[in-house]
């Protein structure tokens, strides 16, 4: 896996592999390279894979960041948010990074569907960065559906030397595909808010302490809601009709605005920067979901708490 | 089989309120799937490598990294999805546990030049050659040998498929493991991820917040709060969108971006 981290964008790269001692020995050489190139080293696996890696650096493990996988994949907003973060971190004190992360997946269909978008949004969410991203993937444990995602998610596969997929998708677009259309909620119920975002916001908190909603979330929803409230004020030509409820178990607010909306299935999971609002990634990092969808009203954006 | 004693609504409400961190919610939770988990961990026996305790204590860990990631539009019902996680974490610990002490880059290549010669004497004479056999071929002795292929068994074989019992895939690291108490599982919950952005607010703007938006309390009018707090309700109003501009940047902020990892 020899090769060096050309530039200054982003190089996403997978490799799936049949054997441990295959994953070892090329993960080590991967970072070992980085370190004599003077770059930031990252590896997220497991512990047990990280004690391992650990042990085959030796010495130079020192100098690799690792990251215990174990949590880091609950939502793929806050994957997106921790990696951002960490490479940004790295990238004070180097002029390149490059990582290597275990693909963690679920035993479910919808969940493996959900990664594999997290993956397409990868090509997407660092593109800047000067960073060299190795998903891993091992052969012997991964479903076929995530393995057939592989070459559509990542430009360069390693096979014989790093070569570049025939099967890459517009990330995008296989974001598109892969996320359930929003279903209506017709149990929500409408209130009653104007444009002023204040009264959006006690109305909001009515509703909230009715749920018996815990304050902590209660505070994250007035945030992630404001951002909502006001794009739509902003952007959308005022607020047409915002309702809230309770479905599935969780606190909904959705906003409903005059506008002609986005039509963007990424909106909110790129890190704001020139040219990248702020909104929306706001209000994904403080719920747990968020929906942009058209209704007979308007432009509507929902997010569950 | 019934993922517990709970209903399915309540154990929805459980599982979203422990996402959410009320730990009042998820002591219940983990309470609830405390047997199923431990079916889970009986499950490793053999060998006595690891202590029951650790083994709940992961597979509880394993629970709540499912209540995190957990989407109810999914067809399969909360304990088949988290006893995935469950199993995974408490094999997680076994291999933790199991793992040689130092597989180091001169251990990886001697074990590739074994593999290398185990499989061409395999297509050679088409039987498993011995360790004598692997150590002629290899130049290594046979105390290499044998400690090489020691340090290549273990991680390996945990992720061997055994069988299919009750629905459920089996393997052998899932095997390995020691009884022992289920109660001690309470560090795990005290590591429960809260997110805290309002630690980033000053008492004043606390406050105001927390009176306007009735937190916990009766909401209150910006006139009300500034009366009590000695200020005009422009002043509250102001203090306000300072308070809701930190939170935003707080939330605005990659976790971690401020250092270089650890």
């Amino acid at each position: 896996m020899k090769a060096m981290n050309s530039g200054t964008a982003l190089r996403h790269t997978a490799f799936v592999y049949e054997s441990e001692h295959e994953y070892v020995a090329r993960s080590v050489a991967f970072l070992r390279d980085g370190l004599e190139a003077g770059e930031g080293c990252i590896l997220g696996h497991t512990r047990h894979w990280i004690a391992t890696i650990r042990d085959a650096l030796g010495p130079d493990a020192g100098r690799v960041t690792f990251l215990d996988l174990g949590s880091t994949y609950t939502r793929p907003a806050r994957a997106v948010a921790s990696y951002y973060g960490t490479f940004l971190g790295q990238l004070r004190k180097a002029p390149s990074v490059r990582a290597l992360a275990e693909f963690q997946f679920g035993p479910t269909y919808e969940d493996w569907d959900e990664w594999v978008g997290y993956e397409a949004i990868t090509n997407l969410a660092y593109a800047h960065l000067p960073v060299w991203v190795v998903c891993t993937y091992n052969a012997n444990g991964v479903p076929e559906r995530v393995l057939n995602g592989v070459s559509k998610t990542h430009p360069e596969l390693h096979t014989d030397g790093w070569q570049p997929t025939d099967h890459f998708e517009d990330p995008r677009e296989l974001v598109r595909k892969l996320t359930p259309e929003p279903e209506p909620l017709p149990e929500l119920r409408s209130i009653s808010t104007g444009d002023d975002l204040e009264v959006f916001r006690e109305q909001l908190a009515r509703e909230l302490a009715a749920e018996k909603v815990p304050e902590g979330k209660a505070l994250d929803l007035l945030v992630a809601g404001t951002e909502i409230a006001a794009n739509a004020v902003r952007h959308g030509a005022g607020i047409a009709e915002v309702r809230v409820g309770n479905a599935e178990g969780r606190f909904v607010c959705e906003v409903i605005d005059r506008g002609s909306g986005f039509d963007d299935p990424v909106a909110g999971y790129l890190a704001p920067r020139e040219g990248t609002g702020t909104g929306l990634w706001v209000a994904r990092q403080l719920t747990w979901r968020l929906e942009a969808f058209r209704s007979p009203r308007g432009f509507g954006v929902r997010v569950w708490l | 089989m019934p993922g517990s004693r709970l209903s399915p609504d309540r154990e929805r409400e459980l599982v979203v309120a422990t996402e959410r961190g009320d730990r009042t919610a998820c002591r219940e939770l983990v309470d609830s799937f405390l047997p199923r988990i431990g079916g889970l961990a009986r499950r490793f026996e053999g060998g006595g490598l690891v202590q029951r305790t650790e083994l709940m204590q992961e597979g509880v860990a394993g629970l709540l990294f499912a209540a995190k990631r957990y989407d109810p539009r999914m067809k399969t019902p909360f304990w088949g999805y988290a006893s995935f996680w469950v199993r995974k974490a408490m094999q997680e610990l076994v291999a933790e546990v199991t793992r040689p002490a130092a597989l180091s880059d001169h251990a990886v290549r001697s074990l590739a030049r074994v593999r290398a010669a185990r499989r061409d004497l395999l297509q050679a004479f088409g039987t498993d050659p011995t360790n004598a056999d692997l150590a002629a071929a290899t130049g290594f002795t046979r105390e290499q040998i044998d400690s090489l292929l020691a340090i290549d068994r273990t991680p390996r074989s945990l992720e061997e498929r055994l069988s299919a019992e009750d629905g459920t895939p089996a393997t052998f690291g899932e095997t390995v493991a020691d009884p022992g108490s289920e109660d001690d599982y309470e560090h795990v919950l005290d590591e429960l991820e809260v997110r805290a952005f309002a630690a980033r607010l000053d008492e004043r703007e606390r406050t105001v917040l927390w009176r306007h938006y009735g937190l916990g309390q009766p909401p209150q009018t910006l006139g009300k709060i500034g009366a009590g707090l000695g200020l005009t309700a422009e002043r509250v109003r102001q203090i306000e969108m300072e308070a809701l501009e930190k939170l935003r940047e707080a939330a605005a902020e990659p976790p971690g971006a401020g250092d270089s990892g650890a």
